[in-house]
């Protein structure tokens, strides 16, 4: 007997101990030393013990099949682990979704949709309300971090160290509070495009000095208002204020600054206002 | 089956260097040896595969040293035919015992000792099951999916999606049920030393 001529019902016969004795011997023989025979005996080993679970061998068959292969306590256990194997094949195999464990969150919560339709539209709006508002506490969450950056730039570009130097791309210009204005109109502000920083003059012409400013500058109409802490007054003949701002943060519109003195607690004690137009 | 004796050390590493002359390949053919020989017993329909593997083992242990030096051919040929005459005897000796009445077949049925291992079989089932990779988990699903009859053709439609014949997708499909048989095997025996 050749090794491609064990066929898959000789194997079974070989099993089930149903073979004449010459072809058992060699069966024996390539069972032991052809690691490929051995192979497929075991397989089909396991494909008869299915067919017992599953009740599908004949009465011989059967017979034969309990004396050699569910008589020890350990075949028994085998038996056992192969059955529950199977049970479990066969109930996934049977289940809506045979490869449950892959399935995906969405793929159940659809299943579940499916099988109840009156929920779709509830659930739906929550999903559409909880999205905008994901979306936009993410917005806000970005414009607050922009806010923050910006508001540490301005704080940098006015501290006493930078306020010292005298960068090349720099504008002044002098602005009047609101308060003496009187009739006079705004100051106009256009900024060449080379410049990369304006330097308002904020002259404080009330009596009351105080060690520290703060001012809060704030484009008309938009909600946002940059704080722009620390600042000194000079004394050069006038008392005044300087603020620096980048030219890029001014585009066109009205703009508003409030400068608020503070005592050495901190709190704001009186406040003076300007306001100037950007024209370009 | 009553043993006399065990091998001697001597004569254990001389069948070692027969089966091969790398220790180690020749300790991993030791092994499957053994298996193999209890399941040659255990296809002959023998009441004791483990014992009579065992008593071969012990009958060749004893012989190796004046057999090795003039043996030609596979030794494992060697162990199946000392194993061929163990089971003549098995026989001869059943023979002569007077029965007083045909020995009982019985089914495999679910004892109260099952009962309690059901839940460790469960637990252990789905423990090793997560071991296998999620391929492997589905071919096992589709390989049981049909039952009787109507499996012989859902196992050739799914050898062909594989591109293999139905003896290979079987043999696939053993490998990964040895695999998970003794995942499970170990987690349960687990389980009775925790108890």
């Amino acid at each position: 007997m050749k090794e491609d001529s064990v066929t898959d019902a000789l194997l079974r016969e070989f099993l089930l101990g149903k073979l004449a004795d010459a072809d058992r011997e060699r069966m024996e023989g390539l069972f032991l030393t052809d690691s490929a025979t051995r192979e497929r005996v075991l397989a089909l080993e396991q494909d008869l013990i299915d067919d017992y679970l599953e009740d599908s061998l004949n009465q011989e068959d059967k017979e034969r099949f309990l004396s050699r292969y569910a008589q020890t306590d350990e075949q028994r256990r085998k038996l056992r682990i192969t059955g529950a194997i199977k049970d479990w094949a066969v109930r996934e195999a049977r289940a809506p979704h045979p490869a449950a464990p892959t399935v995906s969150v969405w793929s159940r919560i659809w299943t579940w949709l499916r099988l109840k339709p009156r929920f779709v539209v509830p659930i739906a709006i929550t999903i559409v309300i909880a999205i905008v508002l994901a979306i936009g506490s993410l917005n806000s969450r970005e414009e607050q971090r922009k806010h923050l950056a910006t508001e540490q730039e301005l704080a940098q570009l006015n501290s006493p160290a930078s306020l010292r130097e005298v960068p090349p791309q720099i504008t002044p210009f002098d602005l009047r509070p609101v308060s003496v204005r009187s009739g006079q109109p705004q100051t106009e502000l256009k900024i060449p495009v080379e410049i990369s920083f304006i330097e308002l003059r904020l002259p404080w012409i009330q009596n009351e000095r105080y060690s520290m400013y703060q001012a809060e500058v704030l484009r008309v109409g938009d909600r946002e208002a940059f704080t722009i802490p620390n600042l000194q007054a000079e004394s050069n003949g006038r008392y005044t204020i300087r603020l620096r701002l980048p030219a890029q943060m001014l585009i066109r519109g009205d703009y508003q600054i409030n400068l608020t003195g503070l005592s050495t607690d901190g709190s704001a004690k009186s406040s003076e206002e300007y306001s100037f137009v950007v024209i370009n | 089956m009553a043993r006399d004796s065990a091998v001697p050390t001597e004569n254990f590493e001389e069948i070692l260097a027969w089966l091969n002359p790398d220790r180690e390949v020749a300790a991993t053919m030791y092994v499957q040896l053994r298996h193999d020989l209890a399941k040659t017993f255990t296809f002959r329909g023998c009441a004791d595969p483990e014992g009579l593997t065992d008593e071969v083992f012990d009958r060749v242990g004893k012989k190796v040293l004046e057999v090795r030096p003039t043996y030609v051919g596979d030794p494992r040929l060697y162990f199946r035919a000392v194993a061929n005459n163990l089971i003549k005897e098995d026989l001869k000796r059943a023979k002569t015992q007077v029965s007083l009445e045909e020995p009982e077949l019985r089914e495999p049925t679910t004892t109260e000792s099952d009962e309690d291992n059901a839940e460790d079989m469960e637990e252990c089932l789905r423990s090793c099951l997560q071991k296998l990779s999620a391929e492997n988990r589905k071919l096992i699903v589709e390989y049981f999916a049909k039952e009787k009859q109507a499996k012989i053709d859902h196992r050739s439609e799914l050898a062909k999606q594989f591109g293999i014949s139905v003896e290979n997708l079987r043999v696939k499909v053993y490998r990964i049920r040895v695999s998970l048989q003794g995942c499970i095997e170990r987690c349960l025996k687990g389980k009775v030393q925790q108890k």
